[in-house]
């Protein structure tokens, strides 16, 4: 069918804007569209404009940089966005599809653009542009609050680990505080029991030469009661003392301390003793119970070593479970552990028949070690020897 | 070495000759631009084609912000591709910005190089209370809000998809034929690095002999500018052509082949 299309008509009056520009930009030609578009009369624009004149200075680098070029090398060129300046000056945002029209050997002849109105897109994508913009901000924020939370929580949990911590020792505390209670009325109840029988005894009897007697039973038991009331005082200013400032300690050199103050026993008992600190030379612990710790286990090697042979006594260090052990070695008297092993470390024991043995040594050792956070234990075999261990600081399981 | 240039660049080399001649683009596009001029040199001139890191096939992961953050930066690039390639008395040819690369690059190495060319350089693009420039600063933020809104060809959300993707072969395609089709992001950023630059002082560093190309209409880098350029390099020389526009080797590469053949002989 025939339709009788004119051609030129239907060019002036396409729906969107179309310009021919020579090869150095001059417009030759355009539709009414165009005209309207940008608000110029055809006798303003036609052999009088060119295509960079629709541009603002930003838009004519794009134009010269990259437009340009593309066109020139590939012949043709789609979707470029510009704003186009109206007459007034005013600008307006454009997509532009552009074609070089070549004659038959190829020459350049006309550029053909075709320009379209993109103002409600333009709102319509600086919209979206500013809720993208807004999201990431938003998602940033909630990075941060995120963080912040994660980072509570972590403060949160180590606060948590204290205060077990300050529980563990509470509980040791309240552990001490009860085996002292307890101890305090064992010991105490005996003399005391003594006084209040003598005193009966006293009352009763009205011979003077007994009541002489008498009262010099009570001061006996006056002496006991008081000693053993003045070991107690020490036990409870050691168990008070928990935390307690730790020293850095050389044990090699705290050995050498206490070998000189034992000097003259040592002479006299002929013992031959050995350290070897090497595995463990050094640790943190209060240099005061060490001293002690070591003065007191060493002292009671010496005076509980066999009398039919040379006492040897060692002491060493050693890592083991990532705990530091201490540990005395000596080929002494031992001790029957199945008769006294559960009374060895309380107060006012004592299983050989010693002159100097008082038998509260043992009792403040463990107190000691028991007060820095370690423990100790013996293994021993009557007449083969005895051997303490202590750990230093236990591991928290 | 050298291949791990060659990817990093998209380094093509073309005729024979003792002689180098390194043509390196300015901004906006690819080493396609010379297209035009390469065959005319071919049988007298090796010919070295770059792209810049950051423009056409150049490795876009060897873009460092950082180091790309100052023309030094490409000069470097240069000066290694040279090295690499043993390339002695080369004439380099530099459009736009690559005018002010060269130039640092001469300054480093002058013994490197025998000629300069530079096509359309401009030293600074923003003018300042006596330089004219030809921009103010608000142009150069309108530029960087048009290329903002032109991807061509690219997306944001594709342009990963497209850049490791075997599965969308057309894509890869169609960017293979595209011209000028550079990374947004990194277009953005060379382009404030290029029209925010200031290289005035380095001109009366250089030594080399140089021939300043200008079209006599350019409005990216005005004849004005091309004077500037001129007096202020002490061995140069300035050929204005009867072109428009701010790439003559492109809409007039007969004139600017003309030139620069004069220059050379």
């Amino acid at each position: 069918m025939n339709y009788s299309i004119d051609y030129k008509e239907l060019y002036n009056t396409s729906p969107s804007g179309y310009f021919c520009s020579l090869p150095d930009g001059t417009i030759v030609d355009s539709n009414k569209k165009f005209l309207e578009l940008t608000n110029y009369t055809r006798e303003e624009v036609i052999g009088e404009k060119n295509f960079t004149d629709f541009l603002s200075l930003g838009g004519k680098i794009y134009f010269e940089n990259v437009y340009a070029p593309a066109l020139k090398l590939s012949g043709t060129i789609e979707e470029i966005n510009f704003n186009f300046i109206k007459k007034d000056g005013s600008a307006f945002p454009v997509l532009i599809n552009s074609v070089e029209v070549k004659d038959t050997e190829g020459l350049h002849l006309f550029t053909q653009s075709a320009v379209f109105n993109i103002s409600q897109r333009k709102k319509y994508e600086q919209e979206l542009l500013i809720a993208k913009t807004k999201a990431n901000a938003l998602s940033n924020e909630l990075k941060e609050v995120n963080k912040e939370l994660h980072n509570r929580a972590e403060l949160i949990l180590k606060q948590k680990l204290q205060l077990e911590e300050f529980n563990h020792h509470l509980e040791n505390k309240n552990r001490q505080l009860s085996s002292f209670a307890h101890i305090a009325s064992h010991n105490l109840r005996a003399p005391v029991s003594n006084l209040v029988a003598l005193k009966d005894f006293y009352n009763e009897n009205i011979d003077l030469e007994d009541k002489a007697m008498l009262f010099s039973k009570v001061e006996i038991v006056i002496g006991h009661l008081d000693e053993t009331l003045n070991e107690l005082i020490e036990s409870v200013k050691i168990q008070g003392n928990k935390d307690i400032i730790h020293d850095s300690i050389i044990f090699e050199a705290v050995f050498d301390k206490t070998l000189a103050i034992l000097d003259t026993q040592i002479l006299v008992s002929k013992a031959v003793i050995t350290s070897d600190f090497s595995e463990v030379p050094i640790a943190s612990y209060p240099k005061l119970y060490i001293e002690s710790i070591l003065l007191n286990l060493l002292s009671n090697a010496i005076r509980y070593s066999a009398p039919d042979r040379i006492p040897r006594i060692h002491f060493y260090t050693e890592m083991k479970n990532n705990e530091i052990l201490l540990i005395a070695k000596d080929n002494g008297l031992g001790i029957d552990l199945k008769k006294h092993g559960h009374k060895l470390f309380g107060l006012n024991n004592t299983f050989h028949r010693h002159p100097d043995s008082k038998g509260v040594g043992l009792f403040m050792t463990k107190t000691q070690i028991e007060a820095v956070g370690g423990a100790i234990t013996v293994e021993s075999e009557v007449d083969k020897g005895t051997t303490f261990n202590i750990i230093l600081k236990k591991n928290r399981k | 070495m050298l291949q791990k240039l060659v990817a990093r660049n998209n380094i093509t080399i073309q005729g024979t000759g003792s002689k180098s001649m390194f043509l390196v683009h300015g901004y906006g596009c690819d080493q396609n631009m010379w297209r035009y001029i390469t065959p005319q040199f071919k049988e007298d001139y090796r010919i070295i084609l770059i792209d810049l890191v950051g423009s056409g096939k150049s490795d876009e992961n060897a873009y460092d912000y950082d180091k790309y953050s100052s023309l030094e930066g490409y000069a470097d690039d240069i000066i290694e591709i040279c090295d690499a390639l043993n390339a002695k008395d080369v004439c380099f040819v530099g459009h736009s910005v690559s005018a002010m690369i060269g130039v640092l690059a001469a300054i480093k190495r002058p013994t490197l190089f025998e000629k300069l060319i530079m096509i359309g350089p401009s030293p600074r693009y923003i003018n300042d209370a006596v330089y004219f420039g030809g921009f103010s600063q608000n142009d150069i933020d309108d530029l960087m809000e048009t290329l903002d809104s032109n991807y061509l060809g690219w997306s944001s959300a594709m342009a990963p998809v497209i850049m490791g993707n075997s599965d969308r072969p057309e894509l890869a395609a169609e960017l293979e034929e595209s011209f000028c089709q550079n990374n947004p992001e990194i277009a953005k950023h060379f382009a404030k690095v290029t029209f925010q630059g200031d290289n005035r002082s380095d001109l009366s560093k250089l030594t080399t002999d140089t021939l300043i190309i200008q079209s006599k209409e350019d409005a990216i880098a005005s004849v004005k500018v091309g004077q500037y350029v001129h007096e202020n390099i002490a061995n140069s020389k300035l050929e204005i052509l009867e072109t428009t526009g701010h790439c003559p080797h492109l809409s007039g590469p007969n004139q600017t082949i003309e030139a620069m053949k004069k220059y050379l002989i």
